[in-house]
């Protein structure tokens, strides 16, 4: 390489124009990630535990407090494997999450609020942030998924309820309604109806044996921790799985009107099994 | 105001000039308001005849301004011919069918309980309801009275249009917590908190995104890793690791030092209620008319319901047949002085067939006396109502309530329920296009 | 039909001034694809409340039906001509494929996922977590409700079409996916696309038991286990990242090459 027209990026030789052409393609590929992450972890949660999320008389001490971050740390776990050993960037939870909160507040705000009339009071997602931050740096620190697992998915459930208490608190004081004791949140679903998901619908703590000193949310969150761990290495894997580059020979290739002549060169058919960029080897995991 | 106003020349002049595609969508710009529902007409007809029949239904007012008050009142029965595949109301809640929380819900009882919590009802048991509405999201609404019950989903009661006007933005829903906090708005309260929350921790979330993304991304990582040569430990330096420490230990100091100063300025909160009421159902009345049915018949073509049924008087006064109730139509019989005055002028004309309830004799039956007699609803809301559509249901059984006034006015309730087989020709060749028959 | 891609006998040099990708049709694709989304949010905001309440009434008829038609009519003839256009001037010298050539089409394969990702995040996100707020405004509805007419038969047949048109793309323009089928590839455009057969499943239920319209149940899970193969994504990101520094690679070397005869 001559000099000046090169840099060094990670210790390797770049050409200028390279480099370039790879920046535009991290801005390209980080548009479509926030779209497709925040596309399909979105149906994933909303339709796994969106019921909680959506509504402030859903968002109990059992339920929510459980199975919110089980299914939350799904994605981020996936996105982990791929993020960290491709990549080396501890950022995949934190990226996932904000996909997420994304758009739920683009959806609580234009669908359940300017189409449905909903207040936003009654619709306000769930943060799952400083657990996705613990989880990454975690995985930053420890480098490895087990230790991860261990440690930042347990962490990530064991923050959720805390986290969430510092906006959720004001909803859970206690108000007088035609004689019964009632929290703020569960007066606001009942003074904004909703015609499909009546009182008895919801799963929620509907009461329990105490212990912990009574507090629920804490057996749950717990409980909780000790699933997502499961939950993280079973997800680790899951992304494993679909970062694979398993490919097939195309059937329809002659049909294609494609001769063995229009193969592409040796060398860079073998870069798809890993091998050769001028002239280096590859060692593709 | 959120319905459109109607002006036919502008109606024509949109229609005349939008392509054949949009004009079909443009003309809607102008209709006023339809007689919209709101899904009900979807229910199968059986499970609007044979679940929840309300009656008595009164609002206060069809219109309010903004925090103004409609008042529903009412009963219900539950049909004790019960759908088959629907579960048993073992748990129940008085809904408030409304199109979108247009109108908050500030009170709302059975029996005199409070219905914040659901309940289990009783079947062949009358209950009495009130709710009380304040008027939200300007415009001309449907709203229903309705009765959810679980994995049956809303019944609904009669609809009726109810108007608020005035501004959105004047609504208010104030309450004093028991905590001593005094909240203006519930739309608003506590977002202040949230947004902070939620801005404060996305921040935090952007800081440690755009340390990463900052530097060459994804061509270059991975090259430096799956190459020789590359330099991992410029892809995770020690300050990236001293940051995430940081970040790390900063994280949990946040949710904790957050997590007691949210305790200590609300210390005390409630958990969501989740309790069951428990509400008796109003004192059982002896049906004083047994009603059975000998014969049903639906004229399709002449989009009517006929029955012949057998009447058996087991009261001490006499009984004469003044309505029928099914699926919130009231068929009443226009000969029954007292059935025609229980009609409240704000009942919705919609629900009331002008034909009324035809009945073969109409003479009060008296103490002790069993007599057979044919009556007949006829009306076109067997078909825009989608009730005639029993015939293709696979349970044809319909279900009502009949009314029955002595002299006094005194009111008892029989059910009726039976097969329905329909007839679907006839020899005036009348259809359910052109039920009167005749040319044309 | 036989329209054929030819090689121009540009220099390295010249080549270089061409863009890097046609981020020109992405862009115009992409606010094209914005302007339809914000005109069925639109149509929504007006139809739904003044007539999408009750699918038994004329006026729903006239509206919510016919945009139905109009998308069930569109939709499918943008894939035939899209994808056909796409495999009828497919590169039939792919052997001669000279490496900025291959590079420029890595990127406008990428741009076509862009506007894939950006249909799916439509479809997926915002107006599927809106159905769960319409669910609660009409009491119990058919199929053929206004946030399904859009979700289902509107957004998601669009995302097909990209989904589709990228895969095709590269297959028939790029010799590694012409040579061989990329599995992830494939997951991250049928998995998606089974969202739409799932919805039978969906129908099916709601039709014959579950009255209730809780978005957590069973009966929806077959939507996300087909939404989780957006993951392969991950999977295709991997393979482009591997196929461009192999395509970069020789660049270099070409360009290196090139250097040394002008000396």
């Amino acid at each position: 390489m001559q000099g000046g027209t090169s840099v060094r990026l990670y210790g390797l030789e770049w050409p200028k124009e390279s480099a370039r052409i790879s920046r535009v393609f991290d801005l390209l590929v980080a548009a479509i990630l926030f779209l497709a992450v925040s596309g399909a972890f979105h149906l994933h949660y909303m339709l796994t535990a969106g019921d909680w999320d959506m509504w402030i008389d859903w968002k109990d001490r059992q339920w929510w407090v459980t199975l919110t971050p089980i299914m939350a740390i799904t994605f981020p776990a996936a996105l982990q494997y791929v993020f960290w050993t491709k990549f080396r960037l501890p950022i995949a939870a934190t990226f996932a999450v904000v996909c997420l909160l994304f758009g739920q507040w683009i959806n609580r705000y234009f669908g359940f609020h300017l189409w449905s009339y909903f207040p936003m009071s009654e619709v306000i997602p769930a943060l799952l942030i400083p657990g996705a931050l613990v989880l990454d740096v975690a995985l930053l620190l420890t480098g490895n998924f087990l230790f991860t697992a261990m440690s930042g998915a347990f962490a990530f459930a064991l923050l959720f309820y805390p986290t969430n208490w510092f906006w959720l608190a004001p909803y859970r004081l206690p108000v007088e309604v035609m004689g019964q004791l009632v929290s703020v949140g569960d007066y606001i679903s009942y003074a904004f109806t909703r015609t499909a998901l009546p009182e008895y619908i919801r799963l929620i703590e509907r009461g329990t044996l105490r212990t912990f000193g009574g507090h629920s949310a804490i057996i749950a969150s717990f409980f909780s921790a000790f699933v997502s761990i499961l939950m993280y290495l079973a997800w680790w894997h899951i992304g494993m799985l679909l970062a694979r580059v398993v490919t097939t020979p195309n059937a329809l290739k002659h049909f294609m009107g494609l001769t063995d002549k229009d193969e592409p060169a040796e060398a860079a058919q073998k870069a798809i099994d890993g091998t050769s960029l001028q002239g280096r080897s590859v060692a593709a995991e | 105001m959120r319905t459109f106003c109607f002006h036919e020349s502008s109606c024509v002049r949109v229609v005349l000039s939008a392509a054949a595609a949009i004009m079909q969508i443009g003309i809607l710009i102008f209709v006023p308001d339809a007689a919209l529902a709101h899904g009900e007409r979807n229910q199968e007809p059986f499970l609007r005849m044979r679940t929840a029949h309300f009656y008595d239904v009164k609002w206060s007012t069809n219109e309010t301004p903004v925090n103004g008050e409609i008042v529903v009142t009412g009963k219900f029965r539950l049909f004790p011919i019960w759908p088959v595949n629907l579960p048993l109301p073992e748990a129940a809640f008085l809904g408030n069918g409304t199109p979108g929380p247009v109108l908050a819900r500030t009170e709302s009882y059975i029996n005199g309980v409070p219905a914040i919590q659901s309940t289990k009802l009783e079947l062949n048991r009358d209950y009495e309801f009130k709710t009380v509405l304040k008027g939200r999201v300007p415009g001309h609404h449907h709203v229903h009275p309705m009765i959810n019950v679980m994995g049956a989903g809303p019944l609904l009661g009669p609809g009726n249009w109810l108007t608020v006007t005035g501004n959105e933005s004047d609504f208010k829903l104030s309450i004093k917590t028991l905590s001593g906090e005094t909240i203006d708005n519930l739309e608003t309260w506590g977002l202040g908190r949230v947004f902070f929350w939620h801005g404060l921790w996305v921040a935090i979330a952007i800081v440690w995104l755009v340390w990463w993304l900052r530097r060459p991304l994804l061509l270059p990582r991975f090259r430096a890793l799956t190459e020789k040569g590359g330099d991992r430990s410029q892809l995770v330096t020690s300050t990236d690791r001293l940051f995430g420490a940081g970040l790390l230990v900063a994280t949990i100091l946040i949710v904790f030092f957050g997590f007691q100063a949210t305790d200590t300025a609300y210390p005390r909160t409630v958990p969501l209620q989740g309790s069951r009421a428990t509400v008796e159902p109003l004192p059982e009345v002896p049906e004083q008319v047994k009603v059975a049915v000998n014969k049903s018949n639906y004229d399709v073509p002449g989009r009517s319901l006929r029955m012949n049924v057998t009447l058996t008087n087991n009261g001490s006064s006499s009984a004469q047949l003044g309505e029928l109730l099914t699926s919130n139509q009231r068929f009443i019989n226009h000969e029954v002085s007292q059935a025609m005055a229980t009609v409240d002028p704000n009942y919705p004309k919609e629900l009331l067939p002008p034909n009324g309830l035809k009945v073969s004799d109409s003479r009060p039956l008296k103490p002790g006396e069993t007599k057979t007699v044919d009556i007949e609803a006829a009306d076109a809301a067997w078909e825009t109502e989608r009730l005639s559509s029993l015939i293709n249901d696979p349970d044809n059984t319909l279900g009502g309530l009949l009314f029955f006034y002595d002299e006094h006015g005194k009111r008892t309730i029989s059910n009726v329920s039976g097969p329905m087989v329909p007839v679907f020709t006839d020899p005036d060749n009348r259809t359910a296009e052109n039920p009167t028959g005749g040319a044309g | 039909m036989s329209i054929t891609i030819t090689h121009s006998a540009k220099s390295a040099a010249e080549d270089r001034t061409q863009p890097l990708g046609n981020f020109k049709l992405a862009a115009g694709v992409t606010l094209a694809v914005l302007a339809l989304m914000v005109f069925w949010r639109i149509f929504q905001q007006v139809y739904a409340w003044s007539a999408g309440l009750d699918s038994t009434e004329p006026a729903f008829d006239a509206a919510w039906m016919t945009l139905l038609k109009v998308e069930l009519s569109v939709i499918p003839l943008l894939w035939v001509v899209t994808w056909a256009y796409l495999w009828f001037t497919r590169d039939r010298n792919l052997g001669a494929l000279k490496p900025r050539e291959e590079l420029r089409r890595y990127f406008n394969l990428v741009l076509f996922n862009f506007v894939y990702a950006f249909c799916v995040w439509f479809a997926t996100s915002f107006f599927a977590e809106q159905d769960a707020s319409w669910h609660q405004v009409v009491v119990r509805d058919t199929s053929f409700t206004p946030s399904h007419i859009v979700l289902f038969y509107g957004t998601m047949p669009l995302y097909v079409l990209f989904g589709v048109g990228s895969f095709l793309y590269a297959m028939t323009r790029l010799p590694k996916f012409a040579t061989q089928i990329s599995i992830p590839f494939v997951l991250a455009v049928v998995g998606p696309f089974l969202i739409l057969p799932n919805l039978g499943y969906n129908e099916w239920g709601h039709a014959f038991f579950l009255m209730e319209e809780v978005f957590s149940y069973p009966l929806h899970w077959g939507f996300v286990v087909m939404g989780w193969s957006v993951l392969a994504l991950g999977g295709l990101l991997i393979q482009i990242a591997m196929h461009m520094l192999e395509v970069i690679g020789r660049l270099s070397q070409e360009d290196q090459a090139s250097v040394a005869t002008q000396r």
